[in-house]
């Protein structure tokens, strides 16, 4: 994008000391055209990690629509996420993953909390795009908290604006992945997620 | 207009209230009345709004202490038929309140509230005191858009409780919705108060996506806000960008290449096209018809892989620049829309076939979220809203811009034709599918049209530094309506002032008013049919 590198870039490094799992993107070439390969990946540790089926709670935490966008195209005919066992449900009681999008305003702050705590442990939380990870073009100001980490605990960032749906794909991966690797990384919740 | 016409309207205004005028100033198709006393905007704005037929287009606050005026408020009006723009400007002095208007034009409480919230100023006489941007836990006394207050401020949080409007009796249920919503949607919260299935009345609570949008932009360079102004809304980040430069390039006197206002034409209908696609796509999703939706669903796919081929981008990030487009099209890219859209349209047809010959799909469309004329004309709504109420508003054809020329393609039969379809349309869902399937249409009409390219600059000679206190109007007609941007350069090179009124501010407001004779479960297909958005209001 023309110009624009600094204030759209995916300023990821910031969060690199938090020990938050981080990788390359921009026009993330690592993944392009890889959609089916990283869904049938997905699929094989959803079935073994979450009795094949992982459930998604997405919360529009101020975002500009943009990742909406692509997170809704997951669901066209095209995309199909179904088919690797993952859906998105209507009520965080019944969501694996919460995934938010935008830099959290202050008005969303209460309603994006009351969200993570009303998801059963344990639980993953995965932050997409920019403005999730620290704000982006809209930074941290009087409205914004400047990212999804200042408000909730983020498992996995999801660069790019908007990320792509193989990208967000390859995050969700990333994200079960981590769990299995990192037992007691994040309390009780890979011991209560490995069902294999 | 041109300037002579501008100053017929003047010779009337000024015959009309003499004295009450203190200078009459001019910018392209914007006329300027400089009022003398506050007092008397209520009375100026009601005849320009009632005799003048003008609707209200936007109201912009300004902060100007620091140079002596105090607040200014500019009412803009909009007038209808011409390609004129009425500016009542009222400078407030010292006084921290301002005469509400609203009772001579009902379509400016909303401006009215935000000026409350954002400026601190008491809008005297609107009854609706609650706050609107800044919901109950802010603090009562910061004021973001004032110029002494830090853009990153973290004010403290109240309690408080923010008083819906109580409907009582035997019987009545309160249903309250969001912000956080069922399905992959923005956040916004909706109060239904029911009777059995009934809605009795609804109230729809927004800016929970409050992002600081115009406080942000005085504290970035010009160039940067055109992809803040991209992101104001996703899905209308081309029309968004479009009138934000246009406003730019008005104040700098920018002449942008014939090439690049075609080319950021066709990428407006290029966005217009996709988000209807999937605006009809939801439609049938939420009147339970999935095969439709999945078909819509892949065109719109489709669409996406072309502005992906075309920009870099799958939803049109980054194809506008001050002065011109950064992306090019040449013969390849060419060739490659021709291709693309011919099967497109040709699957687009086949699928609007099908769903306009179910009538299952059909009869939740008719008579669902019927939009009454009369309020959608006093509160001012615009695109697709107005038209599928026989208000017929498209600001291409009103304030000819970039590459549009559809005025003059139109012979007095055809005016005659449109006059007639839009006494015909009934304002309920049924007018805005059919309105979006025809839009679809004209769009890739549009694109075609414009594809024989000539001339090679992609963009104007943009001057290294702007003069401070210049002002300009943008515009520009997304897939939701006009989108009206208001710029104020600052000192250095900065903006002092970015006012961004979408398509989505003004049509919220018909919310209430068009699904009062539904039953709740239609309510869904009734906001997807109007198509919204939350970010693009919230700012």
């Amino acid at each position: 994008m023309g110009g624009s590198g600094d204030i759209l870039g995916n300023r990821l490094e910031a969060r690199a000391k938090d020990g938050l799992v981080r990788f390359p993107c921009g026009a993330c070439p690592s993944v392009a055209g890889r959609y089916e390969e990283i869904g049938s990946e997905l699929r094989e540790k959803i079935a073994k990690m979450f009795g094949r089926s992982l459930a998604i709670r997405e919360v529009d935490a101020g975002s500009c629509n943009g990742c909406e966008i692509e997170i809704s195209a997951l669901n066209n005919p095209v995309y199909d996420i179904e088919r690797f066992g993952i859906r998105f449900v209507s009520s965080p009681r019944h969501a694996d993953v919460l995934l938010v999008t935008g830099p959290v305003s202050r008005n969303m702050e209460a309603a994006l909390r009351r969200t993570y705590e009303a998801i059963p442990s344990p639980k993953i939380v995965v932050a997409v795009g920019a403005c999730a990870a620290d704000g982006g073009i809209f930074g941290d100001t009087y409205a914004t908290a400047g990212g999804v980490g200042r408000v909730v605990p983020a498992d996995v960032y999801i660069p790019g604006c908007p990320p792509r749906p193989e990208l967000l794909l390859q995050g969700l991966l990333l994200a079960i992945n981590r769990l299995r690797q990192e037992p007691g990384g994040r309390g009780q919740a890979s011991s209560g997620l490995a069902r294999s | 207009m041109n300037r002579q016409g501008l100053e017929g309207y003047a010779g009337g205004m000024e015959a009309r209230f003499p004295g009450r005028i203190r200078r009459v100033g001019y910018n392209h198709n914007e006329i300027h009345f400089h009022l003398e006393d506050p007092r008397d905007a209520p009375g100026i704005c009601g005849h320009v709004h009632a005799s003048m037929k003008a609707r209200l287009a936007t109201v912009v606050c300004t902060d100007e202490r620091r140079h002596g005026n105090g607040f200014v408020i500019r009412y803009v009006f909009e007038k209808e038929g011409e390609d004129a723009f009425i500016f009542i400007i009222v400078p407030l002095g010292h006084g921290n309140s301002f005469p509400s208007i609203i009772l001579h034009v009902p379509g400016a409480s909303l401006y009215e509230r935000e000026i409350r919230d954002m400026f601190g100023l008491v809008p005297a006489g609107n009854p609706d005191t609650r706050p609107l941007v800044l919901h109950e836990h802010w603090p009562g006394d910061a004021y973001p858009l004032r110029k002494d207050f830090r853009l990153g401020t973290k004010a403290g949080r109240r309690e408080g409780v923010y008083p819906f409007l109580r409907v009582e009796g035997d019987g009545i249920c309160e249903i309250p919705v969001g912000p956080v919503h069922a399905g992959i949607i923005e956040p916004g919260h909706f109060r239904f108060s029911v009777l059995g299935e009934n809605i009795i009345n609804l109230e729809t609570r927004l800016f929970y996506a409050h992002k600081g949008i115009e406080k942000l932009a005085e504290s970035m360079a010009p160039e940067e806000i055109v992809r803040l102004a991209e992101r104001i809304s996703g899905d209308e980040s081309v029309a968004n960008s479009t009138a934000y430069c246009q406003a730019v390039e008005k104040i700098l006197e920018i002449r942008v290449p014939e090439r690049a206002k075609k080319i950021r034409t066709v990428f407006a209908e290029l966005e217009r096209a996709y988000n209807h696609v999937g605006t009809l796509g939801g439609m049938a999703t939420d009147a339970g018809f999935a095969f439709g939706a999945a078909r819509m669903g892949i065109l719109k796919e489709r669409l996406m892989s072309l502005n992906e081929a075309l920009c870099g981008s799958r939803i049109l990030f980054g194809v506008n620049r001050i002065g011109g487009v950064v992306p090019d099209i040449g013969q390849e890219n060419k060739e490659l829309i021709l291709g693309r859209i011919g099967v497109i349209l040709r699957d687009f047809d086949k699928v609007a076939g099908l769903l306009g010959s179910k009538s299952s799909f059909m009869d939740r469309l008719k008579d669902a979220g019927r939009i009454p004329k009369k309020a959608a004309r006093d509160l001012g709504i615009v695109g697709v809203a107005a038209r599928c109420a026989g208000i017929d508003l498209d600001t291409r054809r009103d304030h000819p811009y970039a590459g549009y020329n559809i005025r003059n393609g139109r012979t007095p039969q055809e005016v005659v034709r449109d006059q007639i379809e839009m006494e015909k349309r009934a304002g309920d869902a049924m007018a805005r599918y059919e309105i979006r399937i025809n839009e679809v249409r004209d769009s890739f009409g549009i694109i075609l049209g414009l594809l024989d390219l000539d001339g090679d600059g992609l963009c104007g000679e943009v001057p290294e530094r702007m003069e401070p206190y210049q002002s300009a109007l943008g515009y520009a007609e997304s897939h939701r309506g006009q989108t009206l941007h208001w710029v104020m350069t600052g000192e250095d090179n900065s903006i002092f002032r970015y006012k961004v009124r979408t398509a989505s501010f003004c049509n919220w407001q018909i919310m209430g008013h068009c699904v009062s004779s539904d039953i709740v479960p239609d309510f869904p297909l009734v906001n997807k049919s109007l198509d919204l958005s939350y970010s693009g209001n919230d700012l």
